[in-house]
C-alpha cells in the first residue's frame, strides 16, 4: 500500500490528526515494521504513492532478539552469491571485516548461504522476491548504510542501570549468572571497596573539606606548605592517615622520618635502610645498579656486615645467588621478607611507641579559612628566582664531602639536602633528621646510616659558612666506635675530598648551574654538644640520584 | 570413512537448519497457516535426530586420542561447524516458540501480517525432509500442543549445546576456515540437489572451477567478436554493390 494510505488509515484508526500520523508511521517505518519497496536504503515515508510493505514477525525488532553477526554475514554472502559479487561499499567492508574476525565461522556461513539461497529458491518468484526484500529491509534497519540515521542507534550499553540501588544492589543483579567463586570474590572485592572508600573518604579533598582549604579555592596554599613532605609538625589528618597502612606509612616521607627515628630508638634502623636502598635498587638508574647492589650486600646482607638484617635462611640464599647477576629485581624476596617482617613487628608497635604518640599529641590542626582575602600566590617566577637564591647561597657553604662508596666514587653522587634544613636545624629540633628536598621530592633516596668516627670533618670549601648551623655541631669528639669500618671511613675522609673543589670536579655532571648544598648532618640523638652518650654517632647522607630534582 | 560420514551427516543437518530458518521467517505471515506450523514441527524434529547423530558421531571421533594431527583439525572444524549450526537452530527454535505464541491460529480471526508473500513454504519443507511431496496430518490444535514440545525441545537442545561444551574442549578460534572471501560464489555453477557433490566440488578444487568459468567467458566474446566482423563485412559488401548498381 502507498504512503499515503497507510498515514491516512492510521490516523483514522486511532483517530489522530494527519501530522501526528505521519510522525507514527514514520517511527514504524525507521524501526523496521513497515518497508519501503522503492528507495530501500531510506527508511522514512513519503507522502506520495510510494509503496510500502509490512515486514513479517521474524524481523521486528519488538522481541530484541540480538541481531547476530554471524547472520549478517550470511546475508552478505547469500547477496553476494545474488549479486555475483557485486556488493555496496559498505556491505564489502563489512563483508571484509567479517571474514577477517569470523574466519574460524567462515566455512558455516558459507555453507549456510549457500543453502539457505538454495531453500529461497525453491519458492515461487514473486515470493521470492518478498522474501529477499523482506531480508534487505531487516539488515537496512540493523546495519545502516554510512550517511543514515539509524532509529536503532540507543548508544551503549550499560552493565548496569545507574539509577538503581547502591553499589551492593548492582551487584546482586548479575549474581545468578556468576558460579560461585566469582560471587565470593566480587563480595569480598566489593567490601574491601566499601572499607576503603569509607576509610579514605574523609582524606579526600574531593569529597570532603580539607583543611584549612583547598588551594585551588582560595589561593592559600597553607595546606600545601603545612603538607610539605618535610615539614617538622605534620598534621593531624597526616598522622592519622599513617594508622591505615603500613604502605601508607611508608610511602609519606614524612612519616617515614618518624618511623625512622623510632626503629633508631630500638636500634633495628637498618630494616628501613635495608628497605629503602632496595627501592633505590629498584627505581634507579640502570648504570648503577651493580654498584648499588653490591653496596647494599655489604653494608647489610654480607657476614659480619655493620648493618646486618635479620633474614631467613632461604631468602639469604636466594639472594645471594641472586646477586652473582644483579638485576633490578634481585633484592625483592629479601625486601619483601623485611617489609612484612617491619610491617608485622615494628608497625605495631611504633603506634604504640612514644615517639608516635608524641607526633600524635603535637599534629596540628588548622582551622579552617575564612575565604575572606584571597591574595594571589606569589608568580611561579619569583619563586624559582628566591629558589634559585637560595641554593646559591647554599652552594657557597660548602661543608663536606662524603663517598657513600667504598670504591671509587660515583661520579654523579650529589649529596644535598634541602632547603628548609635551615630554619629547622637551627632550631636544634628535638628530633634532628634529615630533611628531605622540598621542590619535589625525590623518590630515591639512599640514607645511609652508617657508623663512623665520632668527628666529622667539617671542611668548608670557600671558607667556614658560619651561617652554616651544622657547623654548630663541629667535630664532637665522641666515642669512636672501634669498628674497623668506622676506621676506614675515617681513612676515606681523610683520603677523600678535603675541598670543595674536588667535589666540584665530580659534580659538573650532575649538578646544574645552582649548584647544589653540601653538607652533612649528623644526627645526634642529644643535642650537638660534645658528649655522645650512645653508641652511634650516626651520619646521614642524603644521594639525590634523581637529577631533575636539581634542576632548577 | 568416518569423516566423510560426518560431513554428510552435517550438510544434511546444515540444510535442514537453513529450512527451518526459511520456514520460521514466514511465521505470523500471510504464508502462515496450519501447513506450516507442521511443517515446522517435522522439520524441527528431523533436525533434532539429525543433531544428535552428529554429535554423538563427532564426539567419538574427537575423543579417540590416536588420531593425527591433520586429522584432528579437521574435526575440530567439523565440530566448529556443528556447534554454530546447532546455535542457529536454537535461535530460531526459540524465535519460533514465541512469535508462534504470539500469532495463535485457532481464533475466529487470524491476525497475520500481511506481507505480500501469497505462495506456500510447501517446497522449502519438502527440501528439508528431502522427501517429494509433503503429506500433511496433523490435527487442527497443532499450534497450541505442538509450542509445549517445542518448548521441552528448546531445553533438550540447550543442555546438549552445554554438555557438549563441557564434554568437549575444541576452541573455536583456533580453527582456520577452508573457505576464502568469495567462495560463495565458485560453485555457482554447479548448483544441484545433492549437496554434497556441490560441497567437495567446493571444498577441493575452487581453482579449477574458476579456470573453467575464465575459459567460458573467453570462448565467448572470441565468438561475439567474431560475428561482429562478419556481419559488418556483409554490410560493406552490400553497400558497395549497392553503390555500384547504382
Amino acid at each position: 500500500s502507498s504512503g499515503e494510505d497507510i498515514i491516512a488509515w492510521l490516523a483514522d484508526r486511532f483517530q489522530v490528526d494527519t501530522q501526528e500520523a505521519r510522525n507514527f508511521v514514520s517511527m514504524l517505518v525507521a524501526l523496521g515494521y513497515i518497508y519501503p519497496l522503492q528507495d530501500h536504503r531510506r527508511l522514512v515515508i513519503k507522502p506520495d504513492a510510494s509503496l510500502y510493505r509490512f515486514q513479517t514477525p521474524y524481523f521486528w525488532p519488538t522481541q530484541q532478539w540480538p541481531v547476530e553477526d554471524t547472520d549478517y554475514a550470511i546475508y552478505l554472502a547469500k547477496r553476494n552469491i545474488r549479486k555475483r559479487g557485486i556488493l555496496e561499499l559498505h556491505e564489502q567492508e563489512h563483508y571484509n571485516r567479517l571474514h577477517k574476525w569470523m574466519n574460524h565461522k567462515w566455512d558455516f556461513v558459507v555453507m549456510q548461504a549457500k543453502e539457505q539461497y538454495r531453500a529461497a529458491k525453491e519458492r515461487k518468484k514473486p515470493d521470492r522476491v518478498v522474501f529477499e526484500c523482506q531480508e534487505r529491509a531487516y539488515w537496512v534497519v540493523h546495519r545502516p548504510p554510512p550517511g543514515t540515521v539509524s532509529a536503532m542507534d540507543y548508544g551503549l550499553d550499560r552493565l548496569t542501570d545507574p539509577n538503581a540501588d547502591e553499589v551492593t544492589g548492582l551487584l546482586c543483579c548479575s549474581f545468578k549468572h556468576y558460579t560461585p567463586l566469582t560471587r565470593s570474590l566480587c563480595f569480598l572485592c566489593s567490601r574491601r571497596l566499601v572499607k576503603y572508600c569509607s576509610t579514605y573518604k574523609s582524606h579526600d579533598p574531593f569529597l570532603s573539606n580539607c583543611l584549612p582549604s583547598n588551594p585551588w579555592l582560595t589561593d592559600d596554599a597553607t595546606y600545601w606548605s603545612l603538607n610539605m613532605p618535610s615539614v617538622e609538625i605534620p598534621t593531624k589528618m597526616r598522622v592519622e592517615r599513617w594508622t591505615f597502612s603500613f604502605a601508607e606509612l611508608l610511602s609519606d616521607p614524612r612519616g617515614r622520618d618518624d618511623f625512622r627515628l623510632f626503629l633508631k630508638k630500638e636500634f633495628s634502623g637498618e630494616n628501613l635502610a635495608f628497605w629503602e636502598g632496595c627501592e633505590d635498587l629498584k627505581w634507579g638508574e640502570a648504570a648503577t645498579m651493580r654498584e648499588k647492589a653490591e653496596h647494599i650486600y655489604k653494608t647489610f646482607l654480607a657476614r659480619g656486615a655493620p648493618r646486618w638484617i635479620n633474614i631467613d635462611g632461604k631468602t639469604m640464599e636466594v639472594t645471594v645467588k641472586g646477586l652473582k647477576h644483579p638485576h633490578r629485581y634481585v633484592l625483592d624476596p629479601a625486601q619483601t621478607h623485611i617489609y612484612m617482617l617491619m610491617k608485622k613487628d615494628s608497625y605495631g608497635r611504633y603506634q604504640k611507641s612514644p615517639v608516635f604518640k608524641d607526633t600524635v599529641k603535637k599534629a596540628i590542626c588548622p582551622e579552617e579559612h575564612r575565604y575572606r582575602h584571597r591574595r594571589p600566590s606569589l608568580s611561579p617566577i619569583i619563586l624559582r628566582q628566591m629558589e634559585q637564591e637560595q641554593r646559591a647561597k647554599m652552594a657557597a657553604n660548602v661543608d663536606i664531602t662524603q663517598l657513600c662508596r667504598f670504591t671509587t666514587p660515583v661520579p654523579h653522587l650529589a649529596v644535598y639536602s634541602g632547603l628548609t634544613d635551615f630554619p629547622t636545624a637551627n632550631a636544634s629540633p628535638p628530633l634532628p633528621f634529615l630533611v628531605h628536598t622540598p621542590a619535589c621530592p625525590s623518590p630515591i633516596s639512599v640514607a645511609l646510616e652508617s657508623t663512623s668516627a665520632s668527628e666529622r670533618r667539617v671542611e668548608a670549601g670557600g671558607g667556614e659558612g658560619d651561617g652554616d648551623p651544622a657547623a654548630a655541631r663541629a667535630p664532637v669528639g665522641g666515642h669512636v666506635s672501634g669498628s674497623r669500618v668506622a676506621l676506614s671511613l675515617r681513612r676515606l675522609l681523610r683520603r677523600g675530598c678535603t675541598s670543595a673543589s674536588v667535589f666540584a670536579s665530580l659534580s659538573p655532571k650532575c649538578h646544574s648551574a645552582a649548584g647544589t648544598s653540601v653538607r652533612i648532618q649528623p644526627i645526634i640523638p642529644d643535642q650537638p654538644k660534645n658528649t655522645v652518650n650512645t653508641k652511634f654517632v650516626f651520619l646521614e647522607i642524603k644521594c639525590d640520584i634523581n637529577q631533575a630534582v636539581n634542576d632548577t | 570413512m568416518g569423516k566423510d560420514e560426518c560431513k554428510t551427516m552435517l550438510d544434511a543437518l546444515n540444510k535442514v537448519t537453513a529450512c527451518y530458518r526459511h520456514l520460521v521467517i514466514a511465521l505470523g505471515s500471510t504464508s502462515d497457516s496450519q501447513n506450516l506450523r507442521e511443517e515446522l514441527k517435522r522439520t524441527r524434529k528431523k533436525a533434532q535426530e539429525l543433531a544428535v547423530a552428529n554429535r554423538t558421531k563427532l564426539t567419538s571421533l574427537l575423543k579417540d586420542k590416536s588420531i593425527s594431527k591433520d586429522d584432528r583439525a579437521e574435526y575440530e572444524r567439523l565440530w566448529v561447524l556443528f556447534s554454530s549450526s546447532m546455535e542457529l537452530l536454537e535461535v530460531d527454535m526459540k524465535r519460533s516458540l514465541e512469535i508462534g505464541q504470539d500469532f495463535p491460529l485457532k481464533v475466529p480471526t487470524r491476525h497475520l501480517i500481511q506481507t505480500g508473500m501469497t505462495g506456500s513454504t510447501t517446497t522449502v519443507a519438502a527440501r528439508a525432509m528431502s522427501v517429494q511431496n509433503m503429506k500433511y496430518e496433523a490435527d487442527s490444535n497443532i499450534d497450541t500442543a505442538d509450542l509445549r514440545d517445542l518448548q521441552c525441545e528448546i531445553s533438550q537442545v540447550s543442555q546438549m549445546m552445554e554438555e557438549m561444551e563441557m564434554k568437549v574442549q575444541v576452541a573455536p578460534w583456533a580453527v582456520e576456515a577452508k573457505q576464502e572471501a568469495g567462495a560463495e560464489l565458485k560453485s555457482n555453477m554447479s548448483v544441484g540437489n545433492s549437496s554434497v557433490g556441490v560441497i567437495s566440488i567446493c571444498e577441493e578444487e575452487p581453482k579449477e572451477e574458476d579456470g573453467g568459468g575464465n575459459r567460458d567467458a573467453g570462448f565467448a566474446s572470441i565468438c561475439a567478436v567474431l560475428v561482429f566482423f562478419v556481419i559488418v563485412t556483409v554490410a560493406v559488401v552490400l553497400g558497395y554493390l549497392v553503390i555500384n548498381m547504382s
